[in-house]
């Protein structure tokens, strides 16, 4: 028992502070889908972003290290303290440079209008009443949104997804940084002539980090002037694998095989697990832990403050989406502290489930008959053998199709993990699908996946279940 | 010797328990009969102390039953056998009839094991000794409930209404067993709505009602020789059925 302690702490301090470092670390904050800029190749992030920043740690001696997470999540990260320096071809604006510290200008962008090439817009003034598309939280969204009051504006979380609505027709245009919509014309798409605005990227910074800010705008200046960001540019323009007519099989080549896709969907699947498995764990133990609470309280009136805070547990996990619990958990608690973001999730999802297993564990005890209670106090037995011995294994065969349920739901929920930067199936997904310009078969292997996890589960508590009801063959 | 002294029970405003003063001694059948609603299981299970008294004491050989850390020492002494038998769904025939022993450290696990062989032999269902209670009928739950409450070696043997869940052709099965038991003067109380059993099997019987005890007399006295009114009617109704 001992040693497994030992080994379990062993194994969370591991965890918690990662393998041990021999150089300081740099960490970018982005999000790889936004090609020439960061994108994925062969599983490593590369981009224009990614050089410049290199550069950067490289003039202070440090390493490089990427976090791939959503593009709203960026400033928060290095708001937090969680990430050094956020580049995603960020464009400069009055609100986030008051959130954040910007670096001068590496880089302008134009806001172009993505159209079909059957479009009938032709100018910008023929985009009033029309529908458009934009990512979310973008220098697009918000031009938009306070200058042309009468467009209809569809707010992407991803640009792939924007124009998959303007090839689906769906919207009649997506207004987004010239520079990656180039890389994604294709027969049917083409770019408005005229330029909508043009902004200024540049990398965030803390507020408290003056220091970096010099050093970073030390670098970006002699980038500049050696004319190395143009070259850069050029490096990164035109190697994505284009949509246009391929077949069925090159999609699914290049979704899966070339560039060796499949590692993501591998990783992904092994965070997807270990997480939910870790969680899973952590929900049955606390989840029982508060369960019992509860029952003690209930039935012999003790525990008082804790089944005060067990309640109010329960209430507030069950209240909230567990989407804000993950952000709750990793941008305020561990604001700080150097946390994997695996642990985060495990923390997470299992306080999450502990929630909703707490209250499937307690129906289940107060479905155990009083009499077979009665018989073992009867005999003489203590509250905790009667609850050990009879009550908690005869709840569990009770609640086991209700627990089974929790666990599969628990796997889909894992999904949200993205939002935190973890590789799990649904991100891997997402990955794929910004080299690709295809969501096509990495949503529908990844929704295979999901279906077999579900599967396997399913018939792994009916056989439990079999097991428990004690039926012979 | 069990005494019972001023016993009384309230659900909350409703009185179901209005002072008993009873005391039995080792070895005696006693049997409680009395219209339903009147208190009988109540009573019963305020020996063990399934039931909080609400007031008056009960002793066993002079000792208190009361909830201190004596309570689960006590209640080993006195064995309850329940009308929905209430067997460990979770644990096969063997292990039901152990398990209480085996835990609370009374005996070994194979002394235990050895002594419920010999009994459930006794009421031949040594057979059955690795099924589960849903693969039992009725008397033979009963019969193992019987059996799980002999093994602690009990002094007293409560017992509420044990044969009215059964189909008829199962009393039998039970009221045997329960007599086998006797034989070894066992002190037993009896709650039940079978008369002839409780005629022939008991030594004392009580008649409750409204919380009382209106008659206590042998067996006898109580069928044949009834004075109160209330027991003479509650009688008659059984015969007229
Ligand atoms: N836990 C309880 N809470 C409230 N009232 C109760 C409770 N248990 C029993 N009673 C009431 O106490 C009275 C006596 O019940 P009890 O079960 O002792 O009767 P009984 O004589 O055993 O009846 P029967 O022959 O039908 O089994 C009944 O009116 C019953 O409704
Ligand atoms: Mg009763």
């Amino acid at each position: 028992m001992k040693k497994r302690i030992i080994l379990l702490i062993s194994l969370l301090c591991f965890l918690i502070t990662g393998c041990n470092e021999e150089k300081e670390k740099l960490v970018l904050a982005t999000e790889a889908s936004f090609a020439p800029f960061e994108y994925y190749q062969e599983n490593n992030i590369v981009g224009v972003d990614i050089d410049i920043a290199r550069e950067i740690a490289k003039e202070l001696g440090m390493e490089l290290e990427i976090k791939d997470v959503y593009f709203d999540s960026i400033i928060n990260e290095v708001k937090t303290g969680k990430s050094d320096i956020g580049a995603a071809g960020i464009s400069y604006t009055e609100e986030r440079s008051r959130e954040v510290n910007f670096t001068i200008n590496y880089m302008d962008a134009k806001q172009v209008l993505v159209i079909r090439k059957n479009s009938n817009i032709k100018k910008i003034d023929d985009l009033f009443k029309k529908k458009i598309a934009v990512q979310l939280g973008t220098v697009a969204d918000d031009y938009l949104t306070s200058n042309y009051p009468n467009i209809e504006i569809i707010r992407e979380k991803k640009f792939l997804a924007a124009i998959e609505d303007l090839i689906d027709y769906k919207v009649d245009g997506v207004l987004m940084d010239e520079i990656p919509a180039k890389e994604l014309l294709n027969d049917n798409l083409m770019i408005l002539d005229e330029p909508l605005v043009v902004d200024h990227y540049g990398m965030v910074i803390s507020k408290n980090n003056q220091e970096l800010l010099d050093v970073c705008n030390k670098v970006i200046t002699r980038l500049k002037e050696e004319g190395k960001i143009d070259e850069m540019l050029l490096s990164h323009m035109g190697i994505t694998t284009k949509k246009d007519n391929k077949s069925l099989y090159d999609k699914f080549y290049d979704s899966i095989i070339y560039d060796s896709r499949y590692i993501f969907i591998l990783e992904g699947l092994r965070n997807t697990l270990i997480i939910a498995i870790g969680a899973v764990i952590l929900g049955v133990i606390i989840g029982t832990t508060m369960a019992i609470i509860r029952n003690v309280h209930d039935t012999k009136g003790k525990f008082k403050i804790l089944n005060y805070l067990a309640r109010t547990y329960i209430t507030v996990i069950r209240g909230t989406p567990s989407i804000l619990q993950l952000m709750i958990i990793y941008y305020v608690i561990f604001k700080t502290s150097n946390v994997s973001i695996i642990l985060v999730g495990i923390l997470s999802f299992g306080i999450n489930s502990g929630a909703y297993v707490a209250e499937i564990v307690r129906g289940g005890i107060n479905s155990v008959s009083e009499g077979q209670k009665e018989a073992g106090f009867a005999l003489g037995l203590s509250y905790l053998q009667v609850m050990k011995h009879i009550v908690i294994p005869n709840a569990l065969r009770n609640i086991l199709p209700a627990l089974g349920n929790e666990f599969i739901t628990l796997v889909k929920e894992t999904s949200v993990g993205a939002y935190i930067g973890i590789v799990e199936l649904t991100k891997a997904s997402d990955i794929i699908a910004s080299r690709t310009y295809d969501y096509f078969f990495p949503l529908m292997i990844i929704a295979l996946i999901y279906l077999c996890i579900t599967l396997v589960l399913t018939k792994i508590f009916a056989k439990i279940e079999k097991r428990l009801n004690h039926v012979r063959n | 010797m069990l005494e019972i002294k001023n016993l009384k029970k309230n659900f909350g405003k409703k009185k179901v328990l209005k002072g008993i003063n009873l005391t039995i001694e080792k070895g005696e059948l006693v049997g409680i009969i009395g219209p339903s609603g009147c208190g009988k299981s109540t009573f019963l299970r305020s020996i063990n102390y399934l039931e909080k008294p609400s007031f008056g004491h009960i002793l066993l050989d002079g000792i208190e039953i009361r909830d201190n850390d004596k309570l689960r020492l006590m209640r080993r002494r006195i064995g309850m056998v329940f009308q929905q038998f209430n067997l460990f769904s979770n644990m096969n025939v063997l292990d039901n009839i152990i398990f209480a022993p085996v835990t609370l450290n009374i005996m070994s696990k194979e002394s235990a094991i050895k002594k419920a062989r010999e009994m459930l032999k006794k009421i031949n269902l040594l057979d059955k000794e690795k099924f589960y209670p849903n693969e039992l009928s009725g008397g033979q739950k009963q019969r193992v409930a019987i059996i799980r409450t002999l093994l602690m070696e009990p002094e007293i043997i409560l017992f509420d209404e044990p044969t009215s869940a059964l189909d008829p052709e199962m009393i039998g099965e039970v009221t045997n067993l329960m007599r086998e038991i006797a034989k070894t003067k066992m002190t037993m109380i009896i709650v039940s709505h079978e008369m002839h059993f409780i005629k022939n099997f008991c030594t004392r019987v009580l008649f409750m009602d409204d919380g009382k005890i209106i008659e206590d007399g042998s067996s006898k006295e109580i069928f044949n020789h009834p004075k109160d009114e209330r027991l003479k009617t509650f009688l008659s109704k059984i015969k007229n059925i």
